[in-house]
C-alpha cells in the first residue's frame, strides 16, 4: 500500500512538473516550499511590483500631529489588547500622534465595517485595522484612501488595493524555521518526532507542516519524522491522539509538534499526565494564556508564536512613516522605531520578522 | 384602539429623536451633515427593511428570530447558485430571495399548522437556517460579483443612496397597509386578542402565515443588498439583526404582547438608535460606551411610555 501511495505520488509529482513536489511529512501540502536559510540569513526579497492603493489627494502630513484610529477585528480579548498596547506605545514614542482604538466587541464584518465609516466621515487622518473579511472590508477602506487617509493593516490582510500597507505577522517558512530550530535544540538532532494537527487539508496547517519538511530536510537531515495524526481543533481528541503517539512510539518518539493553539497545550498535558516531562519535548504554535502551566513546570520550553505587542508597533510606526512620505512605493525597507529596519515583501507587505519564541523568562508578560 | 394614544408615545418619541439630533449636532460639526445622514440611511437599510416585517409579527404577538439566520442563509444561497451552478446573476438573485421567502413561509406553517409558540419556532429555524447556510457554504466565502452588482449597495438615484429609496418606498407602503387596510385591522385584532379575533370570522391563520412569509422576504431583500454592499458572501452575514430589529421596533411603542404599534413608530426607533449610534462615535465615545447609551435611552423611552400608559389606563 505504501508503495503504491509512493508511486501514485512520483507519477503525480511526475505529471504536475518538477516545480511541484508533495510533502516529504504527511499533512504538508503540495505547494512548492521555500525554506529559510539554516543560519536565518533573511532570503531575498523576490522583486514585486508595488500593489497597494493610493490614497487620493492626502494632505501635508510631514511631521505634523496627526489622529489614527485603531479598528481591530474585536476588542475586549488578550490579543488585540496586546496590539493595541503596542500601538499606544509607538504613539506616545512619536509624540506626534493622537492613537486611540475602537471597534466592534464581536468579530463581526458589518459593524467593523461601520466602525470604520463613522471614522472617516469624523475626519482622521490614519486607519489602523485588522480586518474580519478581506473582501467584506475593501470597499470602506477604498473609501477612505479617496477621502485621502493613510491605511495600514495589521494581523488580516484586505486585498491589497484596499489599503497602503500590510504588516505580516509571520511568513510560513519563518515559523517552519523556528519550531524545527527549537525541536533540534530540545529534542537533539537525531531526535524522532510526530505531529498532531488540525486537519491535514487545513491550509494554514499544511503549509507549515509542508515548509517544516522541508526546512528540516535541508538543516536538521537526522531528524526523523513518525506520523502526523488529525486532531480537528479539539481539546480532548488532540490530548487523546498525543497519548496514543507516546504509547505507540515509546522510547523513539522524543519530540512532539503542535501545530495550533488547541494542540499544543492539549500535547503538552499528554506529556505530563504520561510522566515524560524532559524525555517528550513539546513545541508548537500556541498562545502565552495557555501554555503558562506547562512553562512554568519546565514541561514545556518553547511556544512559538509572534509578539503582538511589536505588531502594532510596527504597524503605527509603517502608518507614521507613509503620513511622513518616508515610506514611498517601491521602498525595499522602513524603519520602525526601536524594531530596527523592516523588510518590505510581496509588493505591499512589511514582514515584522523572525517570530517570537516564549519561553520561561518572558512568558509572564503577555496575557493573551 | 385609542388612536390618542398610539400618538402620545410617537410624539414623545419624535421629541426624543428632535432633541438627540440637536444634541448631536451640537457635539459633532460633522454629524448633521447631508453626506453623513444620506451615509446612515445607507447603513441602517438592511436593519430597517426587517424592523418593518418585525412590527407586523410582534403587533400579531408574535417574534421573528430567525431573520438574521434567513439573511445569511440567502446571502449564501446567491453566492451558490451565481458561483457553483453557474445561473446568471440576476436568475441567481431571484432564486436566493425565493428561497429567502419560503424560509419565511415555513416558519409561518409550523407556528400556525403546529400551533407551536413564535418564539420556540423562530428560534429553532434561528439555528436551522443558519446551520444550513454554513453547511452549504462549507465555510468557504463567494466574490468576484460583476461591478453593475454593487449598485444594489453602493450605488446612488438622485443623489441619494439606492437602499435608502427601497426602505422609503417598504416604508410606506408597510405604513398604509397596517393602518390602513382590512388587513392591517386583522393584524391588530389577532394581537390584541386572538380567540375573539377567530370568532368575528378574521382568518387568523392565514393573516400570520402572509406575515411570517413577508418577514422572509424582507430578511431576503436585506441580504442582497448587504451582499452588493459589502462585495462578499459569508455564512455569518446577520448574525444578531434579529435583536437589532426588535429593539427599534420595542423603542418604536410596539407592545411585545400584541396589538398594538405603528410603523412610524418604527421608523422613529429605527432613527432615534441609528442617530444615537453615529453621533456619539463622532463625538467621540468608543463603542462600548455608545451600547450603554442606546441601553439607557431603550429603557428610559418603555418606562415613560408605561407610565403614560398607567395614568390613561387608571
Amino acid at each position: 500500500m505504501k508503495k503504491l501511495t509512493l508511486a501514485a505520488i512520483v507519477g503525480l509529482g511526475l505529471m504536475s512538473g518538477s516545480a511541484l513536489a508533495a510533502s516529504a511529512w504527511t499533512g504538508g501540502d503540495d505547494l512548492p516550499t521555500s525554506p529559510l536559510a539554516c543560519d536565518g540569513t533573511p532570503a531575498a526579497a523576490v522583486a514585486k511590483p508595488y500593489d497597494g492603493g493610493v490614497p487620493t489627494n492626502p494632505p501635508d502630513r510631514k511631521g505634523k500631529k496627526i489622529t489614527v484610529v485603531d479598528v481591530p477585528k474585536l476588542i475586549g480579548i488578550g490579543y488585540f489588547n496586546a496590539t493595541s498596547k503596542g500601538i499606544a506605545g509607538a504613539a506616545a514614542e512619536l509624540g506626534n500622534v493622537d492613537a486611540k482604538t475602537d471597534g466592534p466587541t464581536k468579530a463581526n464584518i458589518d459593524e467593523q465595517i461601520t466602525f470604520i465609516d463613522n471614522y472617516i466621515t469624523s475626519g482622521v487622518d490614519g486607519i489602523l485595522f485588522a480586518a474580519n473579511d478581506p473582501v467584506a472590508i475593501a470597499p470602506v477602506l477604498k473609501k477612505a484612501l479617496e477621502k485621502g487617509i493613510n491605511v495600514v493593516g495589521y494581523d488580516a490582510n484586505s486585498t491589497p488595493d484596499a489599503r497602503q500597507w500590510f504588516v505580516n505577522q509571520a511568513q510560513f517558512n519563518g515559523i517552519a524555521k523556528s519550531l524545527v530550530d527549537n525541536m533540534a535544540k530540545e529534542a537533539g538532532e537525531d531526535a524522532g518526532v510526530a505531529i498532531v494537527t488540525s486537519t491535514f487539508t487545513t491550509p494554514n496547517q499544511a503549509r507549515w507542516i509542508a515548509e517544516m519538511a522541508a526546512y528540516a530536510a535541508q538543516c536538521h537531515p537526522k531528524m526523523k519524522w513518525l506520523e502526523t495524526v488529525e486532531a480537528q481543533e479539539d481539546n480532548n481528541l488532540s490530548f487523546n491522539q498525543a497519548t496514543t503517539l507516546i504509547n505507540k512510539y515509546g522510547d523513539d518518539l522524543k519530540g512532539i509538534f503542535g501545530m495550533t493553539s488547541v494542540a499544543t497545550p492539549a500535547s503538552a498535558e499528554a506529556v505530563t499526565q504520561a510522566g515524560k516531562c524532559g524525555k517528550i519535548a513539546v513545541v508548537g504554535l500556541a498562545t502565552p494564556n495557555a501554555m503558562k502551566p506547562y512553562v512554568e513546570k519546565d514541561c514545556v520550553k518553547s511556544v512559538v508564536l509572534w509578539n503582538p505587542v511589536d505588531l502594532g508597533y510596527a504597524a503605527m510606526q509603517v502608518l507614521r512613516a507613509v503620513a511622513d512620505g518616508t515610506l514611498q512605493p517601491g521602498a525595499t525597507s522602513v524603519k520602525a522605531g526601536k524594531l530596527g529596519d523592516l523588510q518590505v515583501i510581496n509588493g505591499s507587505e512589511i514582514l515584522l520578522g523572525s517570530p517570537y519564541t516564549f519561553t520561561k523568562e518572558n512568558i509572564g508578560q503577555f496575557d493573551f | 384602539m385609542t388612536a390618542a394614544k398610539l400618538f402620545r408615545h410617537e410624539t414623545i418619541l419624535a421629541a426624543l429623536t428632535v432633541i438627540a439630533m440637536i444634541v448631536l449636532a451640537s457635539l459633532s460639526d460633522k454629524f448633521f451633515t447631508a453626506e453623513n445622514l444620506l451615509n446612515q440611511g445607507r447603513l441602517m437599510a438592511e436593519v430597517g427593511l426587517i424592523s418593518l416585517a418585525m412590527t407586523f409579527v410582534i403587533v400579531t404577538g408574535g417574534i421573528d428570530l430567525s431573520v438574521g439566520s434567513i439573511l445569511g442563509l440567502t446571502a449564501i444561497l446567491l453566492g451558490v447558485f451565481w458561483k457553483n451552478l453557474g445561473l446568471p446573476l440576476p436568475a441567481a438573485i431571484l432564486l436566493a430571495m425565493v428561497c429567502g421567502t419560503f424560509a419565511g413561509f415555513v416558519n409561518g406553517l409550523i407556528i400556525t399548522r403546529f400551533s407551536v409558540p413564535p418564539l420556540i419556532a423562530t428560534l429553532a429555524t434561528l439555528a436551522l437556517y443558519r446551520g444550513l447556510a454554513e453547511g452549504i457554504s462549507e465555510a468557504r466565502s463567494v466574490r468576484g460579483y460583476p461591478e453593475w452588482f454593487f449598485f444594489f449597495g453602493q450605488g446612488e438615484v438622485l443623489g441619494v443612496p439606492f437602499q435608502l429609496w427601497v426602505l422609503g418606498i417598504a416604508t410606506a407602503i408597510a405604513a398604509v397597509i397596517l393602518g390602513l387596510t382590512p388587513f392591517g385591522r386583522a393584524t391588530y385584532a389577532t394581537g390584541a386578542n386572538e380567540v375573539a379575533a377567530r370568532f368575528s370570522g378574521i382568518r387568523v391563520n392565514a393573516a400570520k402565515l402572509w406575515i411570517y412569509t413577508a418577514s422572509g422576504f424582507c430578511a431576503a431583500l436585506a441580504a442582497v443588498i448587504f451582499v452588493s454592499r459589502v462585495t462578499t458572501t459569508r455564512s455569518d452575514m446577520g448574525t444578531g439583526l434579529e435583536l437589532d430589529a426588535i429593539t427599534a421596533v420595542v423603542l418604536g411603542g410596539t407592545s411585545i404582547f400584541g396589538g398594538r404599534g405603528t410603523i412610524i413608530g418604527t421608523a422613529l426607533g429605527l432613527i432615534l438608535i441609528q442617530a444615537l449610534k453615529n453621533g456619539l462615535a463622532l463625538s467621540g465615545v468608543k463603542g462600548d460606551g455608545t451600547i450603554v447609551v442606546i441601553g439607557l435611552v431603550l429603557i428610559g423611552a418603555i418606562l415613560v411610555g408605561a407610565l403614560f400608559d398607567r395614568n390613561r389606563g387608571g
